[in-house]
């Protein structure tokens, strides 16, 4: 990586992770099947397929939930190139490459070996690089599904109404609403910094500047912090959150709880040892 | 004490850890008025906003709303507590300090719930305010999807959607544009001759004869001059003084002239 | 260091939680006990801070680059309990928002990086700090050595948690069901990239602002000062205070499984049953050679009931934090020897 390359790519990182949000945000207001349902039958629902996944013995069942992932996906309006980069692409690289040692690393029957009979790949080491893989794969397919179809304010509620505690939900809010502020924040400033340096940085000047920035940043996020305390104040805020209540349940989403409960419960019948 | 003072701050000091911000403020404002506080940054216009919202507290001197001290023990009392936010509101400056729930008609709809009014009143009233703002269209928003002017027109539906009886604003042109500007001061204008009292803190000094009765100018943390508009904007020593214009000079052939001056969009004009 | 959902296995992923649930609950207990509302949008924005941080590239030495994650100094300008919250709520927002990272390894994750990574942090830097000035150089040194260490022990743990599933999770055919690396592998392949890059990320950037505020703005690193009166959420701290926490870190011990390799074969195993398949292959001798450089310490005289596995886990704990606490106390003895012999600190 160039000596100028970390905080450009600094900055490159910030904006695809914000533009990747935002589309995000775009998603879930399209008319789809997830879309339309209870969040907190989604939440409940996704999440046991997870588990089903997670608790699967046999790829076989694992490859199934992901097919439906995939279907789920497209019924809800998202695209398989959407899935393919957000998700699979970029799961297949990590963990591709860490499940690629196991190939051989793994003990048992070989199956394959080098000319020289020094490299063995086994067995088990093909089965238990798959299963991390297509396991990992469907898991993350089903947990971006919950985050594209379900805008944060519903995550949230139904965090709420789970009940996780009231000050961690505010929290929550409050953090995913400042992070874009100071992503802002923190790409002027890095951005002001690059274009006033002439030729190629050291490593310890960029170092130098990263910290700063980061000191900068922390610095403005107490001071928003303790006036976003004022502001609250002054809107009568005293520590308790009231929320408006507005989630009701319909036959459909009593339909689709069921429905995903029933089909976790298959799988993981199915997996088992 | 005139039972009209809607504020009455007497030899107010404050200040931030060791740094003075207010030294011997006394202020008297009006119920109905329109008042303008000038002032330089640093000046203590803010600082004073805040005191006024029962926000801080001064480390001497006094400040009463209608005739009740503003003290921290006063506000702790829930009655008065509740009483007072729903009569007095301030607009912070950055919009986002304000801005801290996920959709706008979140926002809006913080203020009425914490006032526990119930649901039905809480949506309906909500809705009312962001008709009436313009941004019924910006609804399910969230705030990082907003224009600066959108999250400045969001800040003040937050507040006046509990009808408040003070409006107390910071900088509220700051960082507009030109059209959004002028919206905000119809907005003040509205206001002019009811019984609403705003206090608006400015160093925009164009706008002053537009959203003001009285100006106060604040030089390093007290009120040095309480006059109309008119008064303060012609005396140009003042304004020199409280760092409120800059001394612009020019030649004339082979005199140079200086003169106070402000930047302004109309056209430049002076005497020679 | 985040761990993906899939990795680990279901138990092991609610153990976690049942680990993360304790610091949470602790740090919630503790906020509320002082100024509850106003840390509110506190821990919220210093949350969005380590959000931001962690996508910062640090350049190293060496050509590298890696990322900090700003648990260490939040620890410091916070203290633990905030640190724990804030760095939570940033892990959380990743996996449940920008869907990165996983919701069932979510527990894990934030027991490794939030509750591990600020305790280590915040006792470190406060053992190695303990009286110095606010603006001192001994300060930033503590903090730089508070950040590696933090970072590295939450990356063994991290490690371990790994290397433990194909021990207790594999099929009746020998293949291991989640994480496939045992112990002897995946705690030298996490700790070489922690201990040589990552860490000194951390390092870094903890120690860059802390120089930097100690110009900037001192008073935000008193709530770690022992000393100098508190402005943020931390109350002044008093020795006894510290003592809770060491009672903490010992039960935060008992609860989580996880050991550096100092005791015996028993628990290096690959299947239960005893035997060891390792096939002569290159690479993996290799690494199995790699991976005994290190588990020297122990290995002969580990009595027999330390054949036991938990019991195994938990000697391994106790004494990785004691190698910590050793370490944090040797160096600041040296450094009080170093100041009190020559200038005045």
């Amino acid at each position: 990586m160039s000596r100028r390359g970390a905080i450009a790519s600094t900055l490159v990182g910030l904006s695809t992770a914000l533009g990747n949000a935002l589309v995000s945000e775009t998603i879930a207001r399209k008319p789809g099947w997830l879309q339309s349902l209870d969040p907190r039958v989604k939440l409940t629902g996704l999440l046991a397929l997870v588990l089903a996944a997670a608790l699967s013995h046999r790829i076989g069942v694992i490859l199934a939930l992901w097919l439906g992932a995939t279907l789920l996906g497209l019924l809800s309006r998202v695209s398989l190139p959407t899935l393919a980069t957000r998700v699979w692409l970029a799961v297949l690289l990590f963990t591709g490459v860490i499940a690629l040692p196991a190939l051989f690393l793994t003990p048992g029957t070989p199956v394959l070996s080098s000319p020289d009979g020094k490299l063995h790949i086994t067995e088990q080491g093909i089965v238990a690089a798959t299963l991390l893989i297509t396991r990992v794969e469907t898991a993350a397919t089903l947990t971006t599904l919950l985050a594209l179809t379900t805008p944060w304010m519903q995550i949230l509620k139904s965090l709420r109404s789970f009940g996780v505690p009231q000050e961690f939900v505010m929290m929550l809010n409050m953090t995913h609403r400042y992070i874009f502020v100071l992503a802002e924040s923190a790409s002027q400033m890095l951005e002001s910094r690059n274009s006033r340096t002439v030729g190629i940085l050291s490593s310890a000047a960029q170092r130098a500047i990263v910290a700063r920035t980061a000191g900068v940043l922390m610095g403005k996020s107490i001071e928003l912090g303790n006036d976003v305390y004022l502001a609250m104040q002054s809107r009568a805020f005293r520590g308790d959150t009231k929320l408006l209540t507005g989630f009701r349940m319909t036959s459909r989403d009593f339909l689709a709880l069921s429905g995903f409960l029933l089909i976790a419960m298959i799988a993981i019948w199915l997996g088992r040892a | 004490m005139s039972y009209t003072a809607v504020f009455v701050a007497h030899n107010v000091d404050f200040h931030y850890d060791q740094v003075p911000a207010l030294r011997q403020l006394s202020l008297t404002v009006q119920t109905g008025q329109c008042v303008a506080l000038v002032g330089a940054n640093g000046s203590g216009k803010s600082t004073l906003l805040r005191l006024l919202d029962g926000l801080c507290f001064p480390a001497a001197g006094s400040i009463s709303f209608h005739g009740e001290p503003l003290t921290a023990a006063n506000l702790a009392d829930n009655k008065f507590f509740l009483s007072f936010r729903r009569r007095v509101a301030l607009v912070f400056q950055n919009p986002d300090v304000q801005l801290f729930n996920p959709t706008v008609f979140d926002e809006v709809a913080f203020g009425p719930l914490q006032m526990a009014w119930n649901s039905a009143e809480v949506i309906s009233r909500v809705d009312a305010t962001l008709e009436m703002m313009g941004i019924a269209n910006l609804r399910d928003r969230p705030p990082y999807r907003l224009s600066g002017g959108e999250k400045k027109r969001v800040a003040l539906a937050s507040v006046i959607v509990l009808d408040p009886e003070v409006l107390l604003l910071d900088e509220p042109t700051a960082l507009l544009d030109p059209r959004s500007q002028s919206q905000l001061i119809d907005l003040i204008q509205n206001w002019r001759g009811t019984s609403k009292t705003v206090i608006t803190a400015t160093h925009h000094l164009e706008i002053l004869e537009d959203i003001a009765d009285r100006v106060a100018v604040l030089e390093q943390g007290s009120v040095t001059a309480v006059a109309s508009p008119q008064q303060i904007l012609s005396d140009s020593e003042l304004l020199l003084r409280a760092n409120l214009v800059h001394a612009h000079r020019h030649r004339h052939g082979d005199l140079i002239h200086s003169h106070p001056h402000l930047h302004s969009h109309s056209k430049h004009e002076h005497e020679h | 260091m985040h761990i993906p959902d899939g990795y680990l296995s279901p138990s092991t992923c609610a153990v976690m939680y049942t680990g993360a649930g304790v610091g949470w609950y602790a740090s919630l207990r503790r906020v509320r006990r002082t100024l509850n509302a106003r840390l509110i949008p506190l821990i919220s924005v210093f949350a969005a801070f380590c959000f931001i941080v962690m996508m910062f590239n640090l350049p190293l030495p060496g050509g590298t680059t890696s990322h900090a994650i700003g648990v260490s100094i939040a620890a410091i300008v916070l203290g633990p309990a905030g640190a724990i919250l804030a760095t939570s709520i940033a892990l959380a927002i990743q996996a449940l928002f920008f869907g990165d990272g996983g919701i069932t390894t979510l527990g894990a994750n934030c027991f490794n990086i939030a509750v591990v990574a600020s305790l280590v942090s915040y006792a470190c830097y406060r053992l190695i700090a303990s009286n110095a000035p606010l603006i001192s150089r001994r300060r930033v040194f503590a903090s730089a050595v508070a950040g590696y260490l933090a970072i590295n022990m939450a990356a063994l743990f991290t490690a371990v948690e790994f290397g433990l599933q194909p021990i207790f999770f594999h099929d009746p055919q020998g293949v291991p069901l989640y994480a496939p690396y045992s112990l002897r592998v995946a705690v030298p392949a996490m700790m070489l990239g922690h201990l040589a890059v990552a860490g000194l990320a951390e390092a870094a950037i903890t120690a860059g602002m802390v120089a930097f505020l100690q110009h900037a703005d001192p008073a935000l690193l008193s709530a770690a000062s022992g000393g100098a009166a508190a402005t943020l959420a931390a109350e002044p701290i008093r020795p006894n205070s510290l003592r809770r926490l060491w009672i903490t870190v010992a039960l935060l011990m008992f609860l989580a499984p996880l050991g550096i390799l100092a005791a015996g074969t028993a628990w290096g195993e690959w299947s239960l049953s005893g035997e060891t398949h390792y096939t002569s292959s290159s690479p993996s001798s290799a690494l199995h050679r790699l991976a005994t450089i290190w588990t020297a310490p122990m290995p002969a005289y580990a009595p027999p009931f330390v054949k036991s596995a938990s019991f195994g886990y938990l000697l391994s704990a106790m004494f990785g934090v004691g190698l910590v606490l050793a370490g944090s106390l040797l160096v600041q003895k040296l450094w009080k020897r170093r100041s009190t012999a020559g200038s005045t600190p």
